[in-house]
Formats: structure tokens, C-alpha cells, sequence
């Protein structure tokens, strides 16, 4: 029947096709409507009409019982003993196995000597006593040293025809065997240089042809895995320093790791003698104590503490002197702590105790110096207050100003309550407008300012103070309220349409009304009658004006510019 | 080999003539008895036995696995010989150059009619650019021989033009290395090589899977291996150490897969090896099997022991190169002894052209269970994981075809059936990403088993009821006794990764 010629769609193989069974569909359409053509195998076109495989794709094609391609079979070996063979036997592990071994590394000794090495050595071993005799693991392990040696020290051997003498060998036997094989090893040698010698000086065990000679490698089909060529890269000074860079790091990562081993060595040495030591004393304290039952000597068995400990205790002694007592109380729980682990412990444990406790004294020691340093400059300062007293310091900014005064004075603690109702209490401040708040007993540490003061300082918690400024005006001086404040509804809504947010509002303090107009007439000296409290503070002089930052009674974040 | 039946695409027909044991050469094309009849067979080498002399023989159009030593009596010296072909001038600069200088005998002797023998290639060449293969099914059911060569002979005729372009093209490429270039720019990778330069050439470009059509690896080297529990019958040339040729025997280490001439050294071996199962990481375990995956490079001396043991199996594996950029899947069988090799593909670090499969092969003493079926299996399985569609190097083997096709047979009509009951329209495409085959596989695979029909208008696919009983059969014989299948959810498998440094310095 001739197909009939019907110009057909394209078939994509994103086309959908309908799936069909060949008897839901007319068997005359479907038989017209197949295609015949050639159907791509991926089988070498010359293979492709190979008779079998013919007939079993015919059979596939077909409804037939599929034929099979014949083959050369394989069959159980019946004169093998497997089991002498293949003895070790396999227990398979729980989980999936993971192994990096090769098979080098899992053959033992790489040569295997053959039926000829047998006869020689069993012509070598005959007449010999049992211990004279040359087992077949130590013959191995001497060809091996000989192959290896050949292999290392000449590579072209089959090439140069050279023979390594026996003085080199037996340097090599010497380096890798136990000295008795030494002297059979020369024997060996002589069975393995006429075998070496028959083998045209290549090695004894038949080998892989490998690459030698490119141009008749190429045709030769024993010469096999040859080496792929390598992928060329481009080639840029940037890689080239970077391949430089990571080898410098790699190599003083190494160098790095070389000595920490070297020096893990040297610790496990001493670690080792440290061992000997210690058992040694043992030793010597139970032939003591031995001796002691023996002469009946009692008490005095503080020898058989161990000596460390008791050391350490009167070092401990020594210096809880100069410690105060709730330091030592946290000193003495460790050697006796201690103590009964001493006999025991690893040496390793012992370098550290004592190390840790000079560790703490340490830094109490300095913690004291601090102390005294602390209580000098203390000391300093009072002297300068009486240096200072009844006159009035008037340096503006001063640079460092003397502690207790400047703006800061006279701040008390406000308690919740007042700091709601943001009035102070009148009890103690209409008696003295200045009263030594309680913060001012224990004076803050004290500080020198190097640059610009710190933006924020530290408040504990909010305070405020009364006094009258300049005609009599009343005013209260708050501090330490920037926290309350910042979270105020009200202020975060007035800066709401402000670029600047809370980092710039130091700034803020700084602007139109503070200017230097206002800090400037705050400067002016005055005369001594515009003081009328300054006669009732005697003891209390005061700073130069303070700076009206501090004088804004309700800044919204009120903390002074001046330094602490 | 294809083309030897016919002698007239041939260039220079072949001489004939009769020919007694002691005049047949090298090269001849005769008569020979095998399967209870005469085929032609070419003979590829000679030597002489105890119990007399003996030729090695190609049969037409049988694998080279069936390739055998034949005595005289087998040879049918009453009807005439084909003489190999003269010496022609290229041909002889062609083989003086490449074939090596040899010692033995035998070898002698096979060094002067290599380029008989590419000559008989290249008219096989010229021959097998035409028939088809839907053609010659016929051919050979009704006349696997003698008498298709009428009908062969005649498309030949019809076709001669077409071939004949590739013999001069085959003139020059000798004299100008360019045109090799432009040749095989031209040709199929399936075409069978033209030349040992070219074919060099594509062994240094290509992949794991060639043709080496070197003289000496025509002819199997080992006859006879000792492995595990089992003695294997080589189909291959392997190149094992060439002292191994003389060996009756040689001893494969089940495990390290370590070769062994001498019994002895194979007793001394087995003593010392520790190895139980390959050396690698188990990613996949079921009852029956276990698969490990092994890094060509690092794993370098297993990985080439592997190799030389498939080549005696895989005419087409290539030893050519190094086992670097392979990586190695393994399938296992566990017992009290170990895990004992059954089967492996190899599969390319990083492939150009998308292959998952390199080789693949079943050892011999475990073809016909299904294990192939696994293998191939479990291929598609990390395919899938790594969310690529893959296909198997080509070409492939005959037993390769049918194990593939077998197994995308399967699953196509698994997968059409149930979309025929649903009534649902499917595209190659959406076939091919559910199986991770890709498209072309899956519309060759349609192709041959003849399902693709245009029909009203409209492509459709037929699933013919053979396959379908065939299928339902199956599906039948499962109940009682389940197949053996991958289990995807037992693979513990992440695809493994390479850096930049290790690809720029070959793995």
C-alpha cells in the first residue's frame, strides 16, 4: 500500500500526544501510519547488523520470547579451594560503610613472590635449623626494600641498565628491617639481581605498560591509563600573586603546626618524666612508710601527702596577709580541694593549679595598688579643697576641675515620688540651698578629661538640685531623667518631623538659646554681694557659674555638657 | 564486522581462490564451521598446537566475543578463500609508522597484514554508511548470510556515490591533517574509525567509550580467569601485563581485583590482602545488594584494576586514558566473605555531553539475573538526585542496547499505561524528566518499539498489545516474586563536588 503523503505537524517533545492502546484504534490506520525509519541504536554502525543482536531486537520488536546474545559463560570454579583462599571472614556493619583505604594500603607487603622465588627459597631454606630459616613474609620484605630501593634511586633503570649494589641496599635493609634479616638479605640479593637481570632490569612483578615513548606508545594497546593533558589556564598576575599568597599561608601553616607538634612532643617528654618522678617518690615514700611500721614510728605523715600541696598551702599563707579576709575565705577551698587529688592526678593537671591561684593573687595585687593609688589622689584633692578655701576659683572651663565642685554639686537623689510630682522636697534644701547630697560622701572616682566629655555619663538615678541664681531666681537642676524622657510620648512627637534623630540632640543643646551671648554674661564675674548664700557655705565654695545648659529647668534631655 | 560480506563496495575486489592449511594467511576470508554451519570468517591470527595448527577467526556479522581458535578440520578448504588485498602504497606508510617493533612471533606475524586489515575497514566503512537497519532486520531473519547480499548488494549499487566520497576522503587525509578534522566534523560518533591516526586522534578528544581498532587488541589475549568463586571465559582484548598472554590462567583477587600470572604469588597475595569489600563509601544498601561510590583518583590503583577486568568484557571501553576523572558506582553482593563485585557503571566527574553512564557492566558470572536492570537503575536514581536527565555514553554495546532498551521499554509502558487509563495527553518531554532519560532517548525508544503514529491530524502514541500483555505478565509474575529494585529512599547520596583547582589539575 503506498503511504499516503500527508504533510504532518511538527512533533516537538513539548507536543502533547494522546496515549492510545493499539485496540482502541483501527489496526489498518495504525499499521499504514507507522513510521519506518531508521532508529538511532547508539550501537557502532558495523555492530548494528551483528546477527544476534539483531535477532533479539527482532524478538523485543516482536511478540516472540526474547532471544538472547550468546556468550562465553562463566562457571564456579570446582578446583579451587575458596574457602583456604578467602578465609578472613565479613561481618557487615550496622551502618553504610566508609572506607578510604587503598589497596596498598590493605596488601601488606607489595611483593608477592612467585613459584620461582619458591624453589630458591626453599633450596635456601634446606638444611637449615628452624630459627636460620628464611620465612616467605621476611624474603618478601627484603625483595620489597630491593624493588623500592631501584625504584627510588634509579627510574630508568630498564632504560640504563643499572643494578644498585648491595653496600646501598643493605643501607636501605638496615633503615627499614630488623638487623638479622641483614646478613640473608645478602643472599636475596644475589637470587634477586639474576632475576632482575632476566627480566631486562624491569621489575620482577609483571606490571602495566605505562606511557614511555609517545610515539609507539600510542599504537601499542597494552600501554594503558595515560595521563589526560591538563587544562590550560589563563594565566594573570593577580593569579599568580594569589597562588603565591596561599602558598606562603599554607606553608606558615604548616611551619605553625610543625611546631606545635614539635613542642606537644616536647611537653609529653617532660610530661613523661614528670611520671618517672612521681612514681619514683611513691616508691620512696612506701619504702618509708614500710620502714616506719617496721621501727614503729607514728605521726608525721604529712611526707606521704604529696610535697606540692604543702607548698602551696604556706604560699597561700604567705600572701593571704596582705589580702583581705573574704578574699582569702575564697583562697582556702582550693588546696583543700585539691589535696586528695594530688597523689592521683596527671602530672598535666598540677602545672595548672598553681598557676591558677598566682593568677588571682595577681590580680588582686593590683586591685590593691588601684586601691592605694585611688585613696593618694583622694588625699590629694582634700588637701587642694583646703588650699582652695575662701577663695573662689572664677577659670573659666577650667581643665580639670577640682572633684566636689563644678556643676554637678549639690545634685541629690530624687525618689519617684518627686520625680512625678517635680517638686523637690522643701524640708532639707530651705535649711541650706547646697546640701551635701549622699552621693557626695562616697566621691566618685575621680577622673581627668583628656577630649570632649562623653555624650552621655552613666546616672545611677534621677537627681536635682535647688539653687538661686543670679537675682534671686529659683532654680532646679535635674540630671539623669534622659531615660524617662526619651520615652515620653510628647518629646518623641515634637521631634517626629525632625531629620535628626536622638544622636544629633546634643546639638540641639547647643542651639539659639545657649549661645555664646548667654554663657558669656554667665561668666561675668561678679561682685561679691550677689552672693548671699556664699557666706553661709564656708566649707562648700563654688564653682564658677554653671553653664546654662545645666540652668534650662525643663530641657527635654537634660544632661550637662560641662565635664563631670 | 560489517562489510566483509559483500565485496562490492569494496574498492578493489578481493582475489579468490582455493587454498590448503598451509597457504591460508593472515587476513583470508574463509569458510568456517560454527553453530552447526559455514559462515565466513576472516582470519586474524595463527599458531600452531599440539594437536596441530589453529586459527584465530572473526565471523561475519557475529560479536567479537564469539570470536574463537578453530582447528583445520573446522575450515571448509573446498570452497574458496578471499586473499587478503594487496599492499597498496598509503596503506603500507599507514601501518609502518604506528605499529611497534615486536619480539615474539605471533606478533611478527600479525604486524604485516595490518594493513590488509584496515583495508577490509575501510571498505566496511564504505559498506555499513548504507544499509538500514530496519532493512537488514530482514535481511537477516530470512537469510542471515549468503543470500541477503543480493538484496544488500543491490542498495549498495543505489548508494555507491554516497560512499564513495568518504574514500577520497579518506585519500587525503593522510596527506592533510586538517581534513581529519573536517571528517570528523562530518561523521556520526558511531561511524567505525577510518584510520589508526584518526583514531588516536579521537581517543585523545573522546571519552571512555571507543573502538581501539589496534591489531593485537582484536585478538583476546587471556583465555581464562580465576575470579572469587568463579572462572570467567574473556571475550576481550585487556591490556594486562603481556607476560600474562602466555599464562593458561590468570588469578583476579576478588576483592582488591589485584592480577596474577603465577599461582603462587596468588596464594602469597591472598595471605596479606585485608580488603572485603571495595574501597570506597557504601551509599546504597538493600537485602540483596550494596553500591559504593570510589573516586578514580583516589582509589587510582583499584579503579585501573577495575578497568583492565571490564575490558575483557567491554569491547568498546577505551584503557586509553586514566581512570582520574571517573567516578566508579559499584554493585556489590554480601556474604560471610565480603561484598563481592557483581557489577559497576562509571560515570564522568563532570560530562560534557550529559552522559550518567560511562561503562556499564554486569560481570559474567552474574548476567541474566537482573542486575544490569539495577545498575541502570540506580544510574537514573542519582540522576534524579542531582536533578539532571542523563544518557549512557555511546556507542553502546549489543548487550548495552538491550539491557537500555529493555529498561526504558519498562518503564515507558508503565508510565503511557497509566496515562492511557487516565485518559491524559503527554509530551516527550514531561516523559523524559519523570524517568531523568532524555528526550532523544525517549523518542528512540518510542521509534523502535513503533508506538509513534500521526493519526487524523494529530501525533499520537500506540502502545501495541504485545507490549502490553508482555507488561501485564510481568506485573502477574511480580506478585509471587517481587523484582529486585532500587529503593530510592535507601541512598544516602549528595552529588559530589569539585573545586575549580581540582578540575584545572585533572581531578
Amino acid at each position: 500500500m503506498p503511504p499516503r503523503h500527508v504533510r504532518q505537524r511538527k512533533l516537538t517533545k513539548a507536543t502533547l500526544q494522546q496515549v492510545l492502546r493499539e485496540d482502541q484504534i483501527e489496526s489498518a490506520e495504525y499499521d499504514s501510519n507507522q513510521s519506518h525509519q531508521h532508529v538511532e541504536t547508539g550501537v557502532e554502525r558495523h555492530e548494528e547488523n551483528e546477527y544476534h543482536l539483531q535477532a533479539a531486537l527482532a524478538s523485543t520488536g516482536g511478540g516472540k520470547a526474547s532471544e538472547e546474545i550468546p556468550a562465553p559463560p562463566a562457571e564456579k570454579t570446582v578446583d579451587i579451594n575458596y574457602d583456604a583462599l578467602y578465609s578472613l571472614r565479613f561481618k557487615k556493619p550496622a551502618t553504610y560503610i566508609r572506607v578510604s583505604h587503598t589497596v596498598e594500603e590493605v596488601t601488606g607487603c607489595q611483593y608477592d613472590m612467585d613459584s620461582e622465588d619458591d624453589t630458591w627459597l626453599q633450596a635456601y631454606n634446606q638444611g637449615k635449623s628452624a630459627s636460620q630459616k628464611l620465612s616467605e613474609d621476611d624474603f618478601e620484605k627484603i625483595i620489597e626494600v630491593f624493588e623500592d630501593t631501584t625504584e627510588n634511586h634509579t627510574p630508568f633503570a630498564a632504560v640504563d641498565n643499572t643494578l644498585i649494589p648491595f653496600e646501598t641496599m643493605s643501607a636501605q635493609i638496615k633503615l627499614r628491617l630488623p638487623s638479622k634479616l641483614l646478613d640473608i638479605a645478602e643472599h636475596v640479593y644475589g637470587h634477586w639481581k639474576d632475576r632482575k637481570q632476566a627480566s631486562g632490569n624491569k621489575s620482577i612483578q609483571p606490571g602495566l605498560k605505562f606511557e614511555i615513548n609517545k610515539d609507539d606508545d600510542d599504537a601499542d594497546p597494552y600501554v594503558c591509563f595515560r595521563r589526560r593533558e591538563v587544562r590550560q589556564t589563563r594565566k594573570t598576575r593577580a593569579r599568580d600573586v594569589q597562588s603565591v599568597d596561599k602558598l606562603k599561608k599554607l606553608r606558615k601553616e604548616l611551619e605553625e603546626a610543625r611546631q606545635l607538634v614539635a613542642l606537644t612532643h616536647s611537653r609529653e617528654v617532660q610530661k613523661q618524666a614528670m611520671m618517672l618522678n612521681e612514681k619514683s617518690i611513691f616508691d620512696q615514700r612506701y619504702k618509708v612508710k614500710v620502714a616506719k611500721t617496721k621501727l614503729g614510728i607514728k605521726g608525721d605523715d604529712e611526707d606521704f601527702i604529696n610535697q606540692k600541696v604543702r607548698r602551696s598551702n604556706t604560699r597561700i599563707e604567705i600572701i593571704a596577709d596582705l589580702q583581705q579576709p573574704q578574699k582569702r575565705k575564697s583562697e582556702f577551698p582550693q588546696p583543700q580541694r585539691t589535696a586528695p587529688g594530688t597523689q592521683l592526678r596527671l602530672p598535666g593537671r598540677s602545672d595548672g593549679r598553681p598557676l591558677e591561684a598566682d593568677l588571682i593573687l595577681l590580680s588582686e595585687r593590683l586591685a590593691e595598688k588601684e586601691n592605694m593609688l585611688q585613696k593618694e589622689i583622694e588625699e590629694k584633692t582634700q588637701q587642694h579643697r583646703r588650699w582652695n578655701q575662701g577663695h573662689v576659683d572664677l577659670t573659666r572651663d577650667p581643665l580639670s576641675p577640682a572633684n566636689g565642685q563644678g556643676p554637678e554639686t549639690g545634685f541629690r537623689p530624687a525618689t519617684a515620688q518627686y520625680q512625678y510630682l517635680m517638686t523637690p522636697p522643701s524640708s532639707v534644701t530651705s535649711e541650706s540651698f547646697d546640701h551635701p547630697s549622699p552621693a557626695q560622701e562616697k566621691p566618685e572616682s575621680f577622673a581627668f578629661r583628656y577630649s570632649s566629655p562623653p555624650e552621655e555619663e552613666p546616672r545611677g538615678q534621677p537627681a536635682y538640685r535647688r539653687r538661686i541664681g543670679r537675682g534671686g531666681r529659683l532654680w532646679i537642676d535635674r540630671r539623669g531623667m534622659s531615660s524617662a524622657m526619651k520615652n515620653d510620648e510628647n518629646v518623641s512627637d515634637r521631634w517626629k518631623y525632625d531629620q535628626d534623630d536622638e544622636e544629633e540632640q546634643p546639638v540641639y543643646e547647643m542651639d539659639p538659646h545657649d549661645t555664646n551671648a548667654l554663657r558669656f554674661r554667665a561668666t561675668i564675674p561678679f561682685p561679691p554681694h550677689f552672693y548671699p548664700q556664699h557666706g553661709r557655705q564656708e566649707n562648700r565654695p563654688r564653682a564658677p557659674g554653671p553653664t546654662p545648659a545645666n540652668s534650662r529647668a525643663i530641657a527635654p534631655v537634660q544632661n550637662p555638657a560641662a565635664p563631670p | 564486522m560489517a562489510g566483509k560480506e559483500p565485496a562490492v563496495g569494496s574498492p578493489a575486489p578481493k582475489q579468490k581462490g582455493k587454498a590448503t592449511i598451509d597457504t591460508l594467511k593472515i587476513g583470508c576470508l574463509a569458510m568456517v564451521m560454527k553453530e552447526g554451519r559455514t559462515r565466513r570468517a576472516e582470519v586474524l591470527s595463527i599458531k600452531e598446537t599440539k594437536s596441530g595448527r589453529q586459527f584465530y577467526c572473526n565471523f561475519d556479522n557475529f560479536n567479537k566475543r564469539l570470536d574463537e581458535w578453530v582447528p583445520a578440520a573446522r575450515i571448509d578448504f573446498e570452497q574458496e578463500v578471499e586473499w587478503p588485498n594487496p599492499e597498496l602504497p598509503k596503506e603500507a606508510k599507514k601501518a609502518a609508522a604506528p605499529v611497534a617493533k615486536k619480539t615474539t612471533v605471533t606478533k611478527k606475524s600479525q604486524k604485516r597484514p595490518a594493513a590488509k586489515r584496515e583495508a577490509s575497514i575501510i571498505s566496511a566503512s564504505a559498506d555499513g554508511e548504507t544499509p538500514k537497519w530496519s532493512d537488514s532486520i530482514e535481511s537477516q531473519k530470512a537469510t542471515p548470510d549468503a543470500e541477503g547480499e543480493d538484496k544488500n548488494a543491490l542498495k549498495l549499487e543505489l548508494e555507491r556515490d554516497a560512499a564513495t566520497p568518504i574514500d577520497e576522503e579518506d585519500d587525503a587525509m593522510d596527506d592533510d591533517e586538517a581534513a581529519i578534522k573536517a571528517i570528523k566534523a562530518k561523521k556520526e560518533l558511531a561511524d567505525p574509525p577510518q584510520s589508526r591516526a584518526e583514531e588516536i586522534e579521537k581517543l585523545r578528544v573522546g571519552g571512555s567509550m571507543t573502538q581501539n581498532q589496534a591489531d593485537i587488541s582484536r585478538i583476546r589475549n587471556i583465555s581464562k580467569v580465576q575470579f572469587g568463586n568463579y572462572t570467567l571465559y574473556p571475550w576481550y582484548f585487556s591490556p594486562y601485563p603481556e607476560s600474562f598472554t602466555q599464562e593458561d590462567l590468570m588469578y583476579i583477587c576478588e576483592f582488591c581485583l589485584c592480577y596474577y600470572g603465577d599461582l603462587k604469588a596468588f596464594t602469597r597475595h591472598r595471605h596479606k590482602c585485608a580488603m572485603q569489600h571495595p574501597p570506597g563509601n557504601e551509599i546504597y544498601r538493600d537485602d540483596y545488594v550494596s553500591f559504593f561510590e570510589i573516586d578514580g583518583r583516589r582509589q587510582r590503583t583499584w579503579c585501573r584494576n577495575l578497568c583492565l577486568l571490564s575490558r575483557m568484557f567491554l569491547d568498546h571501553k577505551s584503557t586509553y586514558h586514566d581512570v582520574d576523572p571517573f567516578l566508579f558506582y559499584v554493585m556489590t553482593t554480601r556474604d560471610e566473605k565480603g561484598c563481592h563485585l557483581v557489577g559497576y557503571f562509571s560515570k564522568e566527574k563532570e560530562s560534557a555531553d550529559g552522559f550518567n553512564v560511562a561503562c556499564i557492566l554486569t560481570l559474567p558470572q552474574f548476567q541474566r539475573k537482573g542486575y544490569g536492570r539495577l545498575l541502570i537503575q540506580f544510574s537514573y536514581e542519582l540522576s534524579k538526585i542531582e536533578g539532571k536527565l542523563g544518557s549512557p555514553e555511546k556507542p553502546l554495546s549489543d548487550l548495552g542496547l538491550l539491557s537500555y532498551r529493555q529498561y526504558w521499554t519498562e518503564n515507558l509502558i508503565e508510565i503511557l499505561l497509566d496515562f492511557n487509563e487516565r485518559e491524559d495527553k503527554v509530551s516527550t518531554e514531561a516523559l523524559a524528566s519523570h524517568l531523568a532519560m532524555t528526550p532523544h532517548d525517549v523518542e528512540s525508544t518510542l521509534q523502535a518499539l513503533q508506538m509513534q503514529i500521526y493519526h487524523k491530524g494529530e501525533h499520537k502514541i500506540v502502545l501495541p498489545m504485545h507490549l502490553i500483555k508482555r507488561h501485564e505478565m510481568l506485573k502477574e509474575k511480580q506478585k509471587t516474586k517481587p523484582k529486585r529494585m532500587i529503593d530510592p529512599a535507601r541512598i544516602q547520596w549528595k552529588p559530589p563536588v569539585f573545586t575549580a583547582a581540582q578540575r584545572t589539575w585533572g581531578w
